[in-house]
């Protein structure tokens, strides 16, 4: 009786001094954590930090060499560093900048842009045409291994260069003539061509920094640039800070720094945001339900943009080798279903031009109409679906996509009575099938690089390398090579609608579904956070605190 | 114990050698390449980017001339972030790992593994139910969901401790703590089991019964004994803390090297996929010596085999 007793309070006491050993482990870490919090506290935490302006940028920005960089992400964080000889407004226009002014010759094959004399690189040096010209070639120099080369492939003997077909970089139409003045020699009329010299891979760039630095040239210690801000810290795979550059030429931006954080969990960026952590955030920052519990707070906006998606046919594959049947597709989905399942303010779309561009017509392609879509069907030999063969619908696995092509599914189910089978796979994966051997069905979605409709019409021309439809036609490539030569606006805008008809009403590859938004919230403290519909976000205009 | 450190060196080169080329093929056999994009690229550009990385030679070429680079330490260059090598990026993000992990570490074996000691010598009572059900706990909910409950709890609604980022020592403490709970669950699991098995030993029987008090008991000949199996697992499981945790890394956005394990493959990263499985495995043999060397301190009959 007594031992038992004895070892129970034996027992007891080693519970106890365990115990005690642990409760005091705790009690130091949690005396730790209330002295920080402590020491953070009196620091008296205030909401924002005037002229400080902190976004998250999502991910670490593969690089700031804006000849390889590719991007939307090392986009945003260039724009801010750099201006080219034009630049774009967020009503799309592009206005000048490093070129004052500039003419257009010899029937657009030609252009001479003269720069301005106050443009100055953060070291002090004058911005000047060579740099243009060396940046120009270095774009096209095969080792550099850029892959929007392809940009300036209408620049005379850019593709021939660039392939190594042609060894002499002097034989390029690139040419500074002088320090202020810049030509530039296109093969044939290019009407966009403007368009691209307010695009990132088109700005200047210095011969000495990128010679002396190598690969590192881009690192803050060595990084020379000419727009509002400068990059005085990079924190790989955490942080960029911007500072502002006094000596750009239109004055230096309202806020002083800019903090990008590099936060890939979008509902921690979105944390972070309401704890007073981030003033912006986007799209990247936003989870579908953050953005239904937040759509009536003042701090929220949503802006239209150049992105398209769309549900593509491999033309070649049966029984969308029929263009009734891609019609009757085309017909049977009802794009209103897409807003309302993504919930971020999608637009439908039946045309593959965007409404905010030239050629935008609304009558360009079939609208939703079940019936009309059933009759097209019967006459293509299916009639109520009968007989159909089970397509494949490939998507890339990610969960908004995954919302979008189960509706599709749904509609073409009850609408045709087709059955349509759904497979996804990573990424990477996706990409290499869709190129390989596209499946009779498959979404898709496109980004416009500049504001016109040749960056969105193009893509179904039989060399475009991101035409994965098999479908092609000497007329609508006559079409879209007489618009992209042609310099009367309105003429040209009249050629792309055609093309446009002739995508979306007559031989359907495609059946454009919706445009997608940006999303934003931005903290009351913030001024002048304005969105381009390109994407590309401009800090130079922000004030932080009404300083 | 020199010997036996020299052994494990020599042993580890063929052992690398081996985790290289395995990863070396089955990066390429994955569907998907480095270059693959939304926007197709002309294939002239293609073949471009496939000579600067030399992607463009035989497989067998580009083995070779990896070992060779290797063989000097260097460990490539990252297709994704151009301009970065492997190198570069590791040596920036490991330091924080390592950070966050042995904090983390250290208070998974200060909680693990009295807590598991408690739950055995109070087996089948309360104090041992309670223990085992945090364990559980620990080891069954899965880490984002422990974070995610930190971060609303002391972040956003007691506004104590900050979400995220990495910017002075108090935004340490929800990390390491996300990062602890498995570990230290795990830890406790497995040192009640074994404390378990060394109470049934005659020579505890023996102890005991020279009057021994069962503090002494306890803390000289039953937790020295039943160490060996933790001591055992600490041996991986610091290799796979302190090369960071994805999640945890991502929840709270840590610069730490985690995140590559996975980003890597998905970008079709190969240099970088190689270079982080690399870093594993060289902490995993090392750390795996450090528990034989453990093993001849703890337990004497070892040294005398070895």
């Amino acid at each position: 009786m007594t031992k038992s007793s004895d070892a129970k309070s034996d027992d007891r006491y080693l519970i106890w001094r365990l115990a005690k050993g642990l409760g005091q482990c705790l009690l130091a870490l949690l005396l730790l954590v209330s002295i920080l919090s402590l020491t953070a506290c009196t620091k008296a935490r205030s909401r924002f930090e005037p002229g400080v302006l902190r976004v998250n940028l999502g991910t670490e920005p593969p690089g700031l060499d804006w000849h390889t960089a590719t991007d939307s992400t090392s986009f945003d964080v260039v724009s801010n560093l750099m201006v080219g000889l034009t630049q774009y407004t967020n009503d799309l226009t592009c206005a000048p900048s490093c070129a004052k002014s500039w003419e257009v010759l010899d029937d657009g094959k030609r252009y001479l842009f003269h720069l301005r004399d106050d443009l100055r690189w953060t070291d002090g040096k004058p911005v000047t045409a060579y740099d243009f010209e060396y940046a120009w070639k270095r774009l096209l120099n095969p080792a550099t291994a850029a892959q929007y080369a392809f940009f300036l492939y209408d620049v005379v003997n850019a593709r021939d260069y660039n392939t190594g077909k042609l060894k002499n970089a002097d034989l390029l139409g690139i040419k500074a003539i002088d320090p202020h003045t810049f030509e530039v020699r296109l093969s044939k009329p290019a009407a966009y061509f403007i368009y691209l010299t307010a695009f990132c891979v088109s700005f200047p760039m210095r011969k000495d920094v990128v010679e002396r630095f190598g690969d590192r040239w881009t690192e803050p210690e060595n990084f020379v640039t000419n727009g509002p801000f400068k990059l005085t810290r990079w924190q790989h795979e955490y942080k960029m800070e911007l500072s502002a550059n006094p000596q750009y030429f239109d004055g230096p931006p309202k806020v002083k720094l800019v903090k990008m954080f590099m936060v890939p969990e979008a509902s921690t960026a979105f944390a972070l945001y309401e704890n007073d952590e981030l003033d912006f955030i986007d799209n990247r920052s936003f989870s579908t339900p953050d953005v239904e519990r937040f759509r009536s707070s003042p701090e929220y906006k949503n802006f239209p943009l150049l992105r398209a998606n769309y549900l593509a046919f491999n033309v070649s594959k049966k029984p969308f080798t029929d263009p009734l049947v891609r019609k009757a597709v085309a017909m049977a989905i009802d794009r209103s279903v897409f807003p309302r399942i993504l919930r971020r303010g999608e637009r439908p779309a039946t045309s593959w031009i965007p409404p905010a561009l030239p050629g935008y017509s609304p009558d360009s392609g079939l609208k939703f109409d079940p019936v009309q879509a059933r009759a097209l069907l019967a006459k293509a030999g299916y009639p109520g679906g009968k007989g159909f063969p089970k397509a494949e619908l490939l998507y890339p696995n990610r969960d908004d996509v995954r919302l979008t092509v189960e509706a599709t599914q749904d509609e073409l189910k009850r609408n045709l009575g087709i059955e349509i089978e759904l497979v996804n796979q990573e990424w990477k994966v996706y990409l290499a099938t869709v190129r390989k051997d596209a499946p009779p069905m498959f979404r898709n979605s496109w980004g416009a690089d500049y504001p016109d409709p040749e960056t969105f019409m193009n893509l179904f021309t039989k060399d475009c390398g991101n035409n994965d439809t098999k479908w092609w036609s000497p007329k609508y490539d006559q079409l879209i090579q007489a618009a992209e030569g042609e310099l009367d606006t309105k003429k040209r805008a009249d050629l792309y609608r055609q093309a446009d008809v002739m995508l979306c009403r007559e031989a359907v590859p495609i059946v454009p579904t919706f445009l997608a938004t940006q999303n934003i919230m931005v903290k009351p403290w913030v001024k002048g956070i304005a969105i381009n519909p390109l994407d590309l976000q401009f800090f130079k205009a922000v004030e932080v605190g009404g300083q | 114990m020199i010997a036996l450190i020299l052994k494990r060196i020599l042993l580890a080169i063929p052992v690398l050698l081996v985790v290289a080329s395995l990863t070396f093929v089955l990066v390429r056999i994955v569907p998907g390449g480095p270059f693959d994009a939304d926007k197709n690229l002309p294939p002239e550009i293609i073949a471009n980017l496939n000579a600067k990385y030399h992607l463009d030679k035989p497989v067998p070429e580009q083995y070779f001339l990896y070992l060779g680079r290797l063989a000097q330490g260097d460990l490539g260059v990252s297709y994704k972030y151009v301009n970065r090598t492997v190198n570069d990026i590791l040596s920036d993000a490991f330091p924080v790992s390592l950070q966050l992990g042995t904090i983390s570490l250290t208070l998974a074996v200060m909680i693990g593994v009295p807590l598991g000691a408690i739950a055995a010598v109070c087996r089948g009572r309360r104090e041992d139910v309670i223990a085992m059900f945090l364990s559980t706990l620990g080891i069954s909910v899965p880490g984002f969901v422990i974070g995610a409950t930190l971060i609303f709890v002391f972040a956003i609604e007691l506004r104590v401790l900050p979400v995220g980022l990495w910017e002075s020592p108090w935004h340490v403490v929800l990390p390491a703590v996300t990062l602890a709970f498995s570990p230290a669950a795990y830890l406790a699991r497995l040192t009640r089991a074994s404390v378990l098995e060394i109470v049934e030993k005659d020579w505890v029987r023996t102890a005991r019964s020279k009057g021994l008090s069962q503090w002494s008991t306890v803390t000289k000949h039953i937790l020295r004994n039943s160490l060996i199996p933790v001591v055992t697992v600490l041996g991986p499981l610091t290799a796979i803390v302190i090369t960071g945790s994805f999640v945890v890394e991502y929840i709270y956005a840590i610069p730490g090297m985690g995140r590559f394990f996975i980003t890597a493959v998905m970008n079709r990263d190969y240099d970088l996929i190689l270079g982080t499985t690399l870093v594993f495995a060289v902490l995993l043999i090392v750390a795996n010596t450090f528990v034989d060397v453990a093993y001849q301190i703890l337990d004497p009959r070892m040294r005398l085999e070895d």
